[in-house]
């Protein structure tokens, strides 16, 4: 049942990011409203399947790469949901949509079940630990999609090429105020979620364990994030500056998760 | 007989022309009453600066194709080969297929114009409604322009039409809107009173934009402008000061230099402006120093990189006729079975009344000779009215078929002639 779920939100996903690219390709000036009602069934069945992960396995879908990486698929839809019923930004989906289906489609491929790795650190506070820590990643990832098109737009606009990229895309200013909305989102969850596990490291370890891959980049994500919210303050630029941010940020943390996860081979725990 | 439309427009005729021809208020009502009263069963006009259309119905012949053309002749002073030349008849299906192009805005001077559907609407509703008169506008052209509303407001939702700028006040719009998003609140300057200055500040007003300021040389002009579309009015002196605040800097002088320099716009960031600035130069020559186009948060955009927008609007346009199109030739084609069908009920109705009054008649003798009670005289009754409507469904359902498939005056031709109808005295 788990799987067959993953399954449906995958296709539903892949429906809603075909729907999108069509709609870019066939220079329309936007999504259809169907895409949205897509993306919500998607993200329900897909909240179908991690509830019953939970139900047959006892515990929360946090552990583990296939769990891990389909709870963090999960979360950027609803950013994505969120963002596309409360604002014109439905075309961020054309950036996010393959992000969540590359990782729900990774998660089915290695297989949506525990880890069986007994941890140390479990229970109610680990869970908070987990969630906000992937709130934070979800956020950054759509401060990502949203700095690209921010950026595809505004060369646009500076180029004076009124394409597809300029019927389709969203404001500028819709663009910059939802890479900010993101961002700030993003970084208290992962902060406070860094601070939990912390908190929990020198409790019960006596240590910051800063050699611990998940810790490196934990932090390195962390010190980007804030670079990300600190290019926002200064003059005129600033905007496209966080955008700039933003994305080669985002590539960053992306690049020193694969690095880090090759190196720590075996560590289920780790996302 | 048939519906006609007879008219000029843009495509035909020059403006001189169309500008004698055009009417409106009481001009356009005397004229219905008049065509009405000349061989038109039914009459709207349609009347707007760029063509002026009578569609008329008419019973028998083609008097009320012949009476507009003879009145648009003569209201434009046109001479026989100058009529000829510019006005344009199309009857049944072709005059119902160009209203539905009218009302979908693909015959419009700008393609997909949204204004053109209320124009044919208020149109309509002028022939439609009595206003103490009788209305020159009946059944058939009734059903004619409820169905082309109809097809234009499909078109409309189902195509892309009347998608994007079509104009150049519009496409600032449009590119302010990319930039800012909502326009609600934005503070906005125009420089210069002209009409090019005040069409596009009619625009943004219209996208809720605040806290305009006009700003001109003399300082006259810009206080009627403000006395009209209300905001500040200014003179250049302030340029540098506003160019701190405002969102959007809309400038069409006919200063023959530069208005705002780019060290002017650079002063604003330095001076502490954070926003991006739009800059759209309208003016020919330019108002604005092209350099001032490259310092990070300004979008300059002159006359042409605006009327790039509008050419591309309208070339996305062009795309959706043929999609428009299959849309208008359902609609005829529906109007048409509905109007033919409509041309097949006088004889139908002749045909029955013809066969009911020979029943009632041939009953009666009966009735007389026999001397039969109630009750059997009741069952006689029944049993000839079924006989008769068994006798006449075939025909019946002959005639509305062929008026379906356009053969309808040939078949009730032959009714006429097999049934004797024409020799009754014509009961339609």
């Amino acid at each position: 049942m788990v799987t067959i779920l993953h399954g449906v939100a995958l296709l539903g996903y892949l429906a809603a990011g075909v729907l999108q690219t069509v709609s870019f390709a066939g220079e329309r000036a936007e999504v259809p409203r169907g895409g949205v009602l897509l993306i919500g069934g998607a993200a329900l069945v897909q909240l179908g399947a991690l509830v019953a992960f939970g139900a047959r396995f006892g515990e929360l879908p946090l552990v583990g790469l296939g769990p891990s990486l389909s709870t963090l698929a999960f979360l950027i839809a609803l950013f994505l949901l969120f963002a596309t019923i409360a604002s014109d930004a439905r075309p961020v989906g054309l950036v996010l949509l393959p992000v969540i289906v590359a990782l729900l489609a990774a998660a089915l491929l290695i297989g949506v079940r525990p880890s069986g790795e007994p941890l140390a650190f479990s229970g109610a506070w680990f869970s908070f630990h987990v969630v906000l820590a992937f709130v934070g990643v979800a956020g950054f990832a759509f401060a990502f999609a949203a700095g690209l098109l921010y950026l595809l737009q505004f060369r646009e606009l500076k180029s004076k090429r009124f394409g597809r990229i300029f019927r389709f895309f969203p404001a500028l200013n819709t663009l910059d105020r939802l890479g900010r909305s993101s961002a700030v989102v993003g970084f208290c969850a992962l902060t406070a979620g860094l601070a939990l596990g912390w908190a929990w490291t020198i409790r019960f370890r006596g240590t910051f364990a800063m050699g611990d891959p998940q810790v490196i980049w934990g932090a390195l994500t962390w010190v980007v994030f804030a670079g990300v919210l600190g290019a926002r303050i200064g003059g005129a630029g600033s905007n496209r500056r966080a955008a700039l941010v933003s994305v080669w940020g985002f590539a960053l943390v992306v690049l020193a998760y694969v690095v880090l996860r090759l190196a720590q081979a075996g560590g289920a725990a780790f996302l | 007989m048939g519906v006609h439309v007879v008219g000029l427009s843009h495509h035909t005729t020059p403006l001189p022309i169309r500008e004698r021809v055009t009417l409106d208020g009481p001009e356009l009502h005397e004229a219905l009453h008049a065509l009405h009263g000349a061989g038109a069963a039914e009459v709207v006009i349609f009347s707007t600066c760029n063509r002026t259309e009578i569609y008329a119905r008419d019973d028998a012949d083609d008097a009320a194709a012949g009476a507009a053309h003879a009145f648009l002749r003569a209201r434009g002073g046109l001479s026989e080969e100058d009529a000829g030349r510019f006005v344009y008849t199309r009857s049944d299906d072709a005059a119902a297929r160009h209203l539905f192009r009218v009302v979908s805005g693909i015959d419009s001077l700008v393609l997909g114009e949204p204004q053109i559907q209320g124009q044919v609407r208020s149109a309509y509703e002028s022939a439609a409604s009595q206003n103490g008169r009788e209305r020159t506008a009946g059944p058939i052209l009734s059903r004619l322009f409820e169905t082309a509303l109809s097809v234009g407001g499909r078109v409309r939702a189902e195509t892309r039409l009347g998608a994007g700028a079509a104009s150049v006040p519009s496409a600032a719009v449009a590119l302010a809107r990319k930039i800012f998003g909502s326009l609600q609140g934005r503070s906005t300057v125009i420089v210069g009173a002209g009409e090019m200055g005040e069409l596009t500040l009619q625009c943004l007003l219209d996208e809720g934009v605040s806290g305009v300021v006009v700003a001109n040389r003399t300082a006259q002009r810009a206080e009627n402008l403000v006395a009209r579309l209300g905001g500040e009015a200014a003179t250049f002196e302030r340029l540098p000061e506003l160019l701190r605040t405002a969102s959007i800097v809309a400038c069409a002088t006919a200063a023959p230099h530069h208005v705002i320099s780019a060290d002017m716009v650079a002063r604003a960031f330095r001076e502490g402006r954070k926003e991006p600035m739009l800059l759209l130069d309208i003016a020919l020559p330019r108002d604005v120093e092209p350099g001032a186009g490259s310092i990070d948060g300004v979008f300059l955009y002159d006359v042409d990189d605006l009327q790039q927008v509008v050419d591309s609007t309208l070339a996305q346009r062009r795309g959706e006729i043929d999609r428009a199109d299959a849309i208008i030739g359902h609609g005829v084609s529906e109007f048409m079975t509905w109007y033919r069908g409509r041309s097949v009920v006088p004889v139908i109705q002749a045909l029955r009344g013809h066969a009911e009054q020979l029943r009632q008649a041939e009953l009666e003798r009966a009735l007389r000779s026999a001397h039969l009670d109630p009750q059997t005289a009741a069952a006689v009754d029944v049993l000839t009215k079924q006989l008769l409507n068994k006798i006449l469904h075939a025909p019946t359902t002959r005639l509305r078929e062929a008026a379906k498939d356009g053969r309808e005056g040939e078949v009730a031709e032959a009714a006429r002639y097999l049934f004797g109808l024409d020799e009754m005295g014509g009961q339609d």
